[in-house]
């Protein structure tokens, strides 16, 4: 592990270099990142601005949950951009040289993928968590900001765990699957608190495609809503079960791959 | 070093069957048919050689290699590299090989060669010193200095294929694998490569296997030689068993001042076993049957004996035998 984050900083520093080798293209993506983050950021403000009350969740508390969301979605989206990987590592076999390198693949496929302008997400999320907050007048105390941390790793972790899975059916199918177009369906269920959900789609989104734990329920901890408190909490534990899941099915592919090959 | 015994790998392969109604069909019962692409395999490789592995497309080749680099599980067969069974332990084994594929790269295309050694470096966890040491050497016997730190988008395809086996080499394996590592490229670089490898072989006692349709690769680098043809292995053992088994002999075109003819030669020849055969009124062509160390006698008798004005040696090449192999019926031989 601590063996992979000291590549992850050297892969980065990498990524940049090739960044800097198009000056022109590296700035002007730049900045084309900040508008459209910023343009995000005022559309959900002002998309928001005409949404009345949800069951129990004031305006502010679903900007809230919303930030909340963005910040472990950049994360994730940062480390787990092999959107391609079927077409990429699969159908032009660069899967084969992955396996002849001395790391494990999936971390192999990681790194080789990494999208560092994806962290501007972060910021617009925690732009948007900090106006909500203001508004909500929310207090937090010193110890809020490690479990913050510690929630979002969680909830990039599930995202990360849920991905895996699906990219590793690239595996099994000797077709071209597109893996992105599901991952873009699911991933808009966190956004939102789930009891605007019925009882069947809360309970999914729950336990089988947890994905309210990338959003509602560790922001609601953040908002201070005991009656959740037990949710929250739970996020770490559903991050280690589930990125565990997808690694496992992962690892069952990887194995499945080399029996068959391309 | 290498140790490989009945190796066997099969595919299951879906028979589509035609027509819009086959298709339908097929989405509840599908048919397979096995193929076996590698079928029983066995052979011994020392440490220190080099040999090639050759054969037409889709005779087996990649597939063998495949498992010998443990991106694949074989179906049956035991295997034993470097003290290893590659397909179990592969994240260890893999640190012991260094394999190049011809057709793909292992360099970041927008990262200089040097900036992809770099990494690769820390990959393979290569201690600092020693590392650069060995860099260095790489560098300078490949002859890449002048462009590793140009990206490599920019670098012509000699070049990177340069590049190519120094990041391959990195680590310094024990075992190289060099899937058609010369394809496209021009002779001068062909040429590069192989007295690199040459020399490698010879300071490190590296071990290398490469497969290959160029067969002036395997002239210049190899003694030994695999032929495999449709999953099985044809033929394992020397060079010139290969040439004296599937080879036509050795021809050579006599050009002489004054007019001969074929029975003055003959008569000078005496109970040389060659076939004659009449070029035009001043040459002819003396064929001689598979015997190496006749062509001297052949050459010095017929020099003293005549007035030659010009010689010319024609061997049948590697690339004739390759294609005498691959035409003839399958027979499996073994030699020294």
């Amino acid at each position: 592990m601590k063996e992979i984050i000291g590549l992850f900083a050297q892969y980065l520093s990498q990524y940049f270099k090739t960044r800097f080798a198009y000056r022109a293209d590296f700035l002007g993506e730049m900045v084309s990142n900040l508008v459209s983050e910023l343009i995000n950021l005022v559309f959900i403000l002002v998309v928001f601005q005409h949404v009345p009350f949800l069951n129990e969740w004031n305006r502010d508390e679903i900007i809230f949950i919303y930030g909340f969301f963005l910040v472990p979605y950049a994360l994730f989206s940062m480390f787990f951009s092999f959107w391609d990987f079927n077409e990429r590592y699969i159908i032009k076999g660069e899967m084969d040289r992955i396996l002849t390198r001395p790391l494990h693949n999936l971390a192999q496929v990681c790194l080789e993928s990494i999208a560092p302008d994806r962290i501007f997400g972060v910021i617009t999320g925690l732009i948007i968590m900090g106006y909500a907050a203001v508004r909500l007048k929310l207090d937090f105390a010193w110890y809020d900001l490690p479990i913050f941390i510690g929630l979002v790793l969680s909830s990039a972790l599930i995202y990360g765990g849920v991905y895996t899975a699906i990219a590793a059916i690239s595996f099994f199918s000797d077709s071209r699957t597109g893996i992105a177009p599901m991952i873009y369906n699911i991933q808009n269920y966190g956004r939102y608190p789930v009891d605007v959900y019925n009882k069947l789609i809360r309970f999914v989104l729950t336990w089988i495609l947890p994905f309210a734990f990338v959003g509602v329920y560790p922001a609601a901890y953040l908002l201070g809503k005991k009656t959740l408190y037990g949710y929250a909490m739970l996020t770490p534990l559903m991050g280690i079960v589930f990125f565990g899941i997808g690694l496992a099915i992962w690892n069952w592919g990887v194995n499945k791959y080399q029996g068959a090959g391309s | 070093m290498i140790k490989i015994q009945n190796l066997q790998k099969e595919f299951r392969i879906h028979q589509a069957r035609s027509g819009l109604a086959g298709a339908f069909r097929d989405l509840f019962r599908r048919e397979y048919k096995t193929v076996k692409a590698v079928d029983d395999v066995s052979f011994e490789v020392a440490e220190g050689e080099i040999f090639a592995l050759i054969g037409e497309n889709g005779a087996g080749k990649s597939t063998t290699i495949k498992m010998m680099t443990g991106i694949l599980t074989p179906s049956g067969g035991e295997m034993q590299i470097n003290g290893y069974v590659p397909y179990k332990q592969r994240e260890e084994y893999v640190r012991s090989i260094g394999v190049v594929f011809g057709q793909r790269s292992q360099l970041w295309w927008d990262l200089s060669p040097l900036e992809s050694f770099r990494l690769l470096r820390s990959v393979y966890k290569v201690d600092e010193l020693q590392g650069q040491r060995w860099l260095e050497r790489l560098i300078e016997e490949l002859d890449i200095g002048s462009f590793v730190s140009q990206p490599v988008r920019k670098l012509s395809l000699g070049q990177r294929m340069r590049c190519e086996i120094a990041a391959s080499l990195i680590h310094k394996p024990k075992l190289l694998f060099l899937d058609e590592p010369t394809v496209g490229l021009d002779v001068l670089v062909k040429q590069k490569i192989r007295e690199f490898l040459r020399n490698l072989n010879e300071t490190e006692n590296m071990t290398i296997l490469l497969t290959t349709h160029d067969v002036s690769d395997i002239e210049a680098l190899c003694k030994r030689v695999l032929v495999m043809d449709k999953g099985k292995l044809i033929f394992d053992g020397q060079l010139h068993d290969l040439k004296e088994t599937w080879g036509n002999g050795t021809e050579v075109v006599f050009q002489f001042k004054q007019r001969t003819t074929i029975e003055q030669l003959q008569a000078a020849l005496a109970e040389l076993p060659c076939e004659l055969l009449r070029e035009n009124e001043y040459a002819i062509r003396v064929r001689i049957v598979q015997n190496h160390e006749m062509l001297p006698y052949v050459l010095s008798t017929v020099m003293t004996a005549f007035e030659v004005s010009d010689v010319k040696i024609m061997e049948t090449s590697t690339e004739e035998i390759v294609r005498n192999i691959y035409s003839a019926p399958v027979e499996v031989s073994h030699y020294g």
